[in-house]
């Protein structure tokens, strides 16, 4: 990829991550250019969004399932 | 299956940053804990490919711009407006990349991302453990593909108790689903970690218990509420759906017949789908009037319509777009907790009739419109929309009155234009005035017409005719009087008007303003043309002239005139030269004090010669014209001209028969020629002669007194009179139609005083035959006046004669000559006292005749020359002993 292509690239993916804080995803940007890389690839956003609250949810759990183990 | 493999890589990563403590830990592989990550991580991972795998197509239509709007009304529902700004500004420049390294497919990345922020947002409450909205009454569908494999997945292998073991029938499905959220609210929370959060609290069970009811309502109808939801909002938009489709012969949406739905959904339905079938109606008429009708069957005015109908429509649809992302909002997603939670967002069919109830009443106005408006056109398409806007309800009144202001835009843009420039910008015969092809001269009477179909009820009809004038007068200005001073007017009457120069700044609804604009317009622009009439084309000045030449005012000059042409009128009217005329016409105003005149006033005087018939006297077609040049045609019209010919015919008729009877007083008057024949004849016939002498001299002053009465009437009663109201009238003109009326009356005055109205026919009929009667008097006085002189001549010649014979003593025959002449004079005498007779028995009859008819006219001024021909009641008492007046008049004769 050229340097204009990764500039360009870069900024598209500094637009999108203010538009995620502004909708309070609490994504990271490593996760978001993850996702918008699935995105790219076609990925239906309707079953990515899903995923990504199914895995929140499991790591949530998990978290918790953890920390009731620990104590 | 690269492709494949990419996302699954992809998604590996993903399931490792959401799980960063534990994959580092596993990275780790610190103890049996990190190898239970390892497999929670292996299953996560299969789980979300599962996931995506079962929906590869997208359920939504890829809208960037919809999504966008959707996220953006999002922000602004939470009360984020500044936010919203923020969103819509990155959104622009998020578009605004492209090219190799930028995101292709925004609108995915938008959806996740508004998607992850609502389950962000639902969180919260979840962890709270609050039931969805008990208001709802859809049970949430199941998601459209992916279930059916949803029990295998390892999370919900975990999950489900004894659901797992019911009927998999693809339409049972979706009841087992919803029952599965049933439990699932009950449970809450059920946590892959084993963990169940229970809340069996008294709200939660009643949520379940109506969850239940509404399943066993569906267990009736084979369709989902939601799909038939989706089916209306299609419906809406004028789109066919699956069960509800458009019926041409019932023209009307019409859901589908072996569909088994209880009744009350039935109506629903149908009612809900009027805004569709009102919809086709108003979109028709717009594709209709700006896609395949003609330009100039629409017009301006119709096309603002249809744009204003448009714009109503795109509110329309905005709000259809909001439906249906509400209806698509939440998500189908695997577990069922959420699915009971969004449950909440689901639009009903009575959800959709609160939401469609305004739109509905908008539509129904729309489509009322369309219906009335669409072979109307121009101002009477305002003027309809006008009519309806008179409503009660403030709703219809406020969408009329926007939907007017926009309508009527075109049509106020031509109203100023007219009135300020004077220009018709009316491709389309749309404006209520009309302009019409006519010359110069006619342009004020006949150049605009108002076109009262085109006349929007709103503009009252005094307006409608000051905007006329005020257009026209502009008009006048520029083609007739070649002036420019106008627009300085006009633009001093927008600056006193108060309304900014450039922009039509005047609306629907502002009559006032208008009004303010056109007055003021109209005042000042009359003002200047009035002005110009006064002044540069010396209105005045030229009324004068016609006075003193047309109306016979200038004396000297009449009596030059008829003195010099009085010869050649005599002749047949066929050879009389009207170049000649012409000639004696410019000498008898270089003798009289006409000469003193405006020159331009005196170039358009001309001779002009009447059709003649055969037989006609150069008297009967002798007539002076007054050319009055172009602007001013415009009061002086050919019609008036002609008005004008007709009094100066009676006006030099009458001063004809007036000259000729001042003429025949040359003659008539005692002199010494009489004096000496009446010594030389002798007995009988001198008595005779003095008879006959005496009643040609008392009829001559008869009618004399008639004549000159009768001129002194029209001269001082009628034209002075009327002029001197005339100049007063002329002063208070504020603009020229009122100018024309004065004149107008000025000029009908005069005919009808002058006896020459339709009223007075059979008087002016009389008259003439009197004058007629005068003439022949005159001939008749003349003739008799000559042979006396000719007699008396001879008899001089003969005494002479005989005195030279005497003094010659040549024998000449002169007593057989004298002798015959004599007695010639005896019974030429005789005849024409009978004719003298004749002449006065039929002019006191006439004369009996016009005072009989004078009272009948209404005419009060006509009062005075009653009194004035009788005022020591002479007619008054012969008229009432006419037998006796008969006797007399026959009496003098005889001799």
């Amino acid at each position: 990829m050229d340097g204009a292509g990764l500039q360009k690239a870069r900024e598209s993916l500094d637009i999108v991550y203010l538009i995620s804080n502004l909708l309070n995803t609490g994504l990271d940007r490593q996760t978001l250019s993850i996702l918008v890389a699935l995105c790219e690839h076609g990925v239906n956003p309707e079953a990515l969004a899903a995923v990504v609250k199914e895995l929140r949810r499991e790591a949530a759990a998990l978290n918790r399932g953890g920390n009731g183990q620990s104590s | 299956m690269m492709e494949g493999e990419v996302v699954s890589g992809l998604v590996k990563q993903l399931v490792l940053r959401i799980f960063p403590s534990r994959s580092k830990s596993a990275e780790d592989g610190a103890g049996s804990h990190g190898e239970v990550v390892d497999d929670v991580v292996e299953r996560a991972h299969k789980y979300a490919m599962r996931i995506i795998g079962s929906r590869i197509v997208p359920s939504l239509a890829n809208d960037e711009a919809a999504m966008a709007e959707s996220v953006k009304r999002q922000l602004v529902l939470e009360g984020r407006s500044s936010d919203a700004l923020t969103f819509a500004d990155l959104h622009r420049r998020f578009s605004s990349l492209s090219g190799a390294g930028s995101i292709e497919n925004r609108w995915s990345v938008l959806y996740l991302l508004k998607a992850i922020s609502e389950d962000q947002r639902r969180e919260p409450s979840e962890t709270r453990g609050i039931a969805g909205p008990l208001t709802s009454t859809i049970s949430r569908p199941a998601a459209l593909g992916g279930l059916a494999a949803l029990p295998d997945s390892p999370v919900k292998a975990r999950l489900s108790n004894g659901v797992s073991d019911s009927v998999y029938a693809p339409k049972r499905a979706q009841r087992s689903a919803n029952l599965q959220k049933g439990y699932a609210s009950e449970q809450e929370s059920l946590a892959p970690g084993g963990m169940l959060l229970l809340s069996k609290d008294a709200e939660n069970l009643k949520a379940a218990a109506l969850r239940e009811y509404v399943e066993l309502n569906q267990e009736f109808s084979e369709v989902t509420e939601m799909a038939l939801v989706r089916d209306v909002v299609y419906a809406c938009q004028g789109i066919d759906g699956r069960y509800i489709k458009f019926d041409k012969e019932i023209d009307g949406y019409k859901v589908n017949d072996n569909l088994k739905l209880p009744k009350a959904t039935k109506v629903l339905i149908r009612r809900l789908c009027e805004v569709g079938w009102l919809y086709r109606r108003v979109k028709e008429h717009i594709t209709e009037s700006l896609e395949q009708g003609p330009m100039e069957v629409i017009g301006t005015v119709g096309q603002a319509f249809c744009a204003a109908l448009q714009e109503e429509l795109s509110d329309y649809y905005r709000l259809m777009a909001v439906l249906e992302a509400q209806l698509h909002n939440p998500i189908p997603f695997m577990s069922t907790v959420e699915g009971a939670k969004g449950a909440g967002n689901y639009l009903s069919l009575r959800r959709l009739w609160v939401w469609l109830a305004e739109p509905l009443v908008r539509m129904r106005l729309m489509a009322v419109l369309v219906d009335d408006c669409k072979s109307l056109r121009g101002g009477a398409m305002a003027g309809a929309i006008h009519m309806h806007a008179q409503h009660g309800d403030p709703l219809v009144r406020g969408f009329m009155g926007s939907l007017l202001r926009r309508v009527c835009s075109p049509l106020f843009e031509m109203v100023r234009k007219w009135v300020l420039e004077g220009e018709i910008d009316d491709l389309y015969g749309e404006f209520f005035v009309v302009p019409q092809p006519v010359k110069a001269e006619a342009l004020w009477r006949e150049g605009y017409q108002l076109q009262t179909g085109m006349l929007p009820s709103f503009i009252p009809e005094p307006l409608a005719q000051r905007i006329l004038r005020t257009g026209k007068s502009i008009n006048f200005l520029r083609v007739c009087c070649e002036d420019q001073g106008w627009a300085t007017a006009a633009a001093d009457a927008l600056a006193a008007a108060g309304t900014p120069a450039g922009g039509g700044g005047i609306g629907y609804g502002e009559t006032e303003t208008l009004e303010a604009l056109v007055v003021e317009a109209a005042a000042r622009i009359d003002r200047h043309l009035i002005r110009i009439i006064y002044d540069q084309y010396k209105f005045r000045e030229h009324c004068l002239a016609i006075k003193r030449y047309l109306l016979l005012g200038q004396g000297d000059f009449i009596q030059y005139l008829m003195d010099l042409v009085g010869p050649d009128l005599s002749q047949p009217a066929n050879t009389v030269s009207s170049f000649k005329l012409a000639g004696l016409l410019e000498s008898a105003v270089r003798s009289s004090n006409a000469q003193y005149d405006d020159s331009d006033v005196l170039d358009r005087l001309r001779v002009r010669m009447m059709p003649h018939n055969e037989g006609d006297r150069g008297w009967d077609v002798f007539s002076l014209e007054y050319n009055a040049r172009d602007p001013l045609t415009t009061i002086f019209t050919e019609f008036v001209m002609a008005r004008y010919l007709r009094i100066f015919n009676f006006l030099w008729r009458l001063r004809c028969v007036d000259h000729a009877l001042s003429a025949t007083w040359q003659t008539m008057k005692p002199n010494c020629s009489i004096a000496r024949l009446w010594a030389s004849i002798d007995g009988g016939t001198k008595s005779q002669l003095a008879a006959v002498m005496r009643r040609c001299q008392t009829l001559r002053n008869e009618m004399n007194h008639f004549v000159t009465n009768l001129q002194y009437y029209i001269m001082f009663e009628v034209l002075e009179h009327s002029w001197a109201n005339f100049l007063d009238e002329m002063e208070e003109a504020h603009d020229l139609d009122e100018l024309i009326v004065a004149h107008e009356r000025y000029l009908s005055s005069i005919v009808e005083k002058a006896l020459l109205g339709e009223r007075s026919q059979l008087l002016c009929k009389t008259l003439f035959t009197l004058f007629d009667l005068i003439l022949r008097f005159r001939g008749l006085a003349d003739r008799l006046y000559e042979n006396a002189r000719e007699v008396q001549t001879r008899g001089e010649i003969a005494a002479r004669r005989k005195v030279k014979e005497l003094q010659a003593s040549v024998p000449y025959n002169t007593g057989f000559r004298k002798l015959p002449t004599v007695q010639l004079t005896k019974e030429l005498l005789a005849s024409m006292g009978e004719e003298m007779d004749v002449i006065a028995a039929e002019y006191s009859s006439l004369l009996e005749g016009f005072f009989a008819q004078l009272p009948v006219q209404q005419h009060v001024d006509l009062k005075f020359l009653s009194f004035r021909l009788d005022f020591s009641e002479f007619y008054t008492r012969q008229h009432m002993g006419t037998s006796t007046m008969h006797i007399k008049l026959k009496r003098t004769p005889k001799f």
